[in-house]
Formats: C-alpha cells, structure tokens, sequence
C-alpha cells in the first residue's frame, strides 16, 4: 500500500505541475490548496484515463442538481487503492475534491469513500491535518 | 541405462523450460549483464532531489529561445499540450518524466524493450547485430536508440529525434541522448535503477544538458492499461446520442 500511494502521489505531483496527467485540459482551473467533501448519489461513473468521469446527484444549500466531476487517472486511483465496481450508479459516495477556482459546481476528484465506507484516493494535506486533530481529540 | 535416459530427458526438460524462461524472465541463460527486467517507479535518495529527473536549466541559444517562447505564447491561453491530445512526451522527457507512471522493461540480450505506463510510450533499444543502419532509421519523438554494454553498464544512444519544442526538454533533430543504465542499492537496499543522461545538441543547446534520473523496482509490479483517447471517445459518442435524440425526441 505504501508503494502505491508513493507512485500515485509521484504521478500527483505531476498533475500539479500540469505534465503529461494533465491531459485534455491544464489542471490549472482546480484549486489544489483546498479539499472539500461532498456527499451525492452516483448518477454516472466511468474509470477511465486520462481521468475518471463522475455525475453525483447532490442536495445542498443551494439546491438539488447534479454535478459533474473529473478525477485522476484510473491507473493512479487504482494504485491508491481503488479497484473495480467499488462505486456503482445509485450508490451513496463522498468524495474530496480540489474545486474550481471559480467557486462553481464541479472540481478534481482525489479521493472518495465508497458506499461501503472503502476509501481510495490522496488525502490533502489539510485532510490529513484534520484526520491528526481528531485521533488527537481536538 | 535406463537411469541415464531418464536423467538426460530431464535436463533437457530443465533446459528448455529455462530457454522459455529466459525470453520474458528475470535472468537471460547465458548473458553475463546485470537484468533490467521488470516494473520500476521513480525513486529519489532521501533528501536527495533530481530522482525523478528534472536537472538544470537548458542551455538554450537564442534560436531556440524564440521558438520555445513562440510556442509556450500559442498554448497558454488554452494550456494545451501533447498529452492532452494523447500523444507522448518523446524523448527526454518520456524518460526524466513520463508523467510520474511506472515503466516496465523487458530485456533480450540482442533488443530492450521500454514501456512507459503513460501513453503506453514505447522505446526500442537494440543492440549488436539487430541495430539499424543508420540511412534506414525514421525520425520521431523518441528517436531510435541503440545500445551496447560497458561492463555493467548499459549505454544507450538515441539519435533521429525530431525537433520538439512542446517538452520541458525542448531540442531539435539534430539532438543527441547518451544514457547510462546501471543497477545500484537505494537506501533502505532496495534495487534502484539509474540513469546518467546528457543530450547535446548543436541545433538548440550551447551546452551539453546532464542529469540523473533513478527507479525502484516494483517487486511484481504490473503495468496497467492506458487508453488515453477513451475518455474523448466515450464524450463524443455522448455527444452524438444528444444529438441524435434532439433529432428525434422519441428515440429512447
């Protein structure tokens, strides 16, 4: 596991530094520097590269729609630990995501929760920080 | 002497299964070089920097600065770049970065074969006899490369890159990549990859561009797939169902 996630945060820094990861599009509309969770209903869901497709059905303050998400590569969420049919149309997920800069719908996916509480992905640092906080009861 | 049959029939059942073995395992019957064979992923000293390549600045001329600038101008509004329309980096770059993926190696003592995950970028090193002439090599991202042991090292060249100025390591066709493979023990002895790599090129370079780029293998590592033009392909045939059905709203 240790390997996987050093090889998947090795292809993350490069997805930051727009490389080769960064196909299709640059990366540079997502916010990197923040993480933020969203829970919603699989509308839509392919592991493909260069990166995974989502549609979650979302309910929140500003209303009930659904939102259409990108992540990493399959190859990389793979090596942090996601393997085939974990997340389903209809299923339940939450997933962290680097949101558009522009604060609207829609982000970079880099880790989920399954509906069976599995969890592939990177955690960012803040997540991280707050996982810290909680084991240390703060 | 029915014994001795016996006993020859097995050796020459052990020595055919090795024969078989040595064209996709880890030890080539008769080869004295170190094996390559394998899956490997970048891997960097502690508190080392340079494992995943990068190195100094490139000694551009002034030619090539221009024609750098002129390109980085036409893709930045878009942030466009090779990999976004799912074509490898090419040589260095496929090498020094390859997107942070694995690579995997398959080594024969007359040919290498280098796959990098991203892209599924291959390279071709071939040595002694199975090198191509050079009037009959193509020109192309990764150039061709041929290769030839010193000692336990293995020196490949790469020539017939075509000029590219969409990589971090821009040059142009008159560039020249010497590598040097050799095994060695990372920190905590684990088995590293290294590779010396310079490139001079009088068409874009003042000055040779040397760097170090080095892999750990992965014990049993695996490959994975990379289809990069699926996700395109999957958005347009969503596109075209869209369209389809506005052409005609009953469809289901």
């Amino acid at each position: 596991m240790t390997q996987r996630v050093r090889m998947f945060g090795a292809a993350l820094l490069v997805a930051l530094c727009g490389s080769t990861l960064a196909a299709h599009h640059s990366a540079v509309q997502f916010d990197f520097s923040t993480s933020v969770q969203v829970t919603g209903v699989v509308k839509k869901f392919r592991a493909i590269n260069p990166h995974m497709q989502l549609v979650l059905h979302v309910k929140d303050a500003k209303g009930e729609r659904d939102i259409v998400y990108e992540g990493h590569s399959t190859n990389n969420m793979y090596r942090a630990g996601y393997r085939d049919a974990m997340i389903k149309v209809g299923d339940t997920i939450t997933v962290s995501i680097a949101p558009l800069k522009t604060g609207a719908d829609g982000g970079y996916v880099t880790a989920a929760v399954t509906a069976s509480g599995e969890r592939f992905g990177q955690q960012s640092r803040a997540e991280q920080a707050r996982e810290r906080e909680r084991a240390e009861g703060r | 002497m029915q014994q001795r049959s016996r006993t020859a029939v097995r050796l020459l059942a052990v020595a055919g299964a090795c024969a078989c073995l040595g064209t996709v395992g880890m030890a080539q019957s008769g080869d004295p070089h170190p094996d390559f064979t394998g899956v490997w992923t970048s891997y960097s000293d502690p508190g080392a920097p340079g494992g995943r390549g990068g190195g100094p600045a490139l000694s551009l001329n002034e030619a090539a600065r221009q024609k750098v600038a002129a390109y980085q101008a036409l893709v930045a509004p878009t942030g466009d770049t090779p990999g976004g329309y799912c074509l490898g980096t090419g040589m260095p770059g496929s090498m020094l970065g390859s997107g942070g993926y694995p690579m995997e190696i398959h080594q024969r003592p007359e040919q290498l074969i280098i796959v990098y995950e991203a892209h599924n970028e291959t390279r071709r090193v071939y040595l002694g006899d199975r090198i191509v002439p050079m009037a009959d090599r193509l020109p192309g991202r990764n150039g061709h490369s041929s290769g030839r042991w010193d000692g336990d090292t293995l020196v490949v060249e790469t020539t017939h890159l075509v000029e590219q100025v969409d990589q971090r390591y821009a040059h142009s066709n008159q560039a020249r990549i010497v590598e040097r493979y050799r095994l060695e023990k990372g920190a905590a002895g684990q088995t590293v990859l290294a590779a010396e790599m310079t490139m001079t090129d009088p068409g874009f370079l003042t000055a040779p561009f040397t760097t170090t780029k080095k892999w750990a293998r992965v014990p049993n590592g695996h490959l994975l797939p990379y289809e990069c033009a699926e996700e395109e392909w999957v958005k347009h045939l969503e596109r075209l169902e869209e369209r389809a059905s506005a052409a005609s709203p009953s469809r289901p």
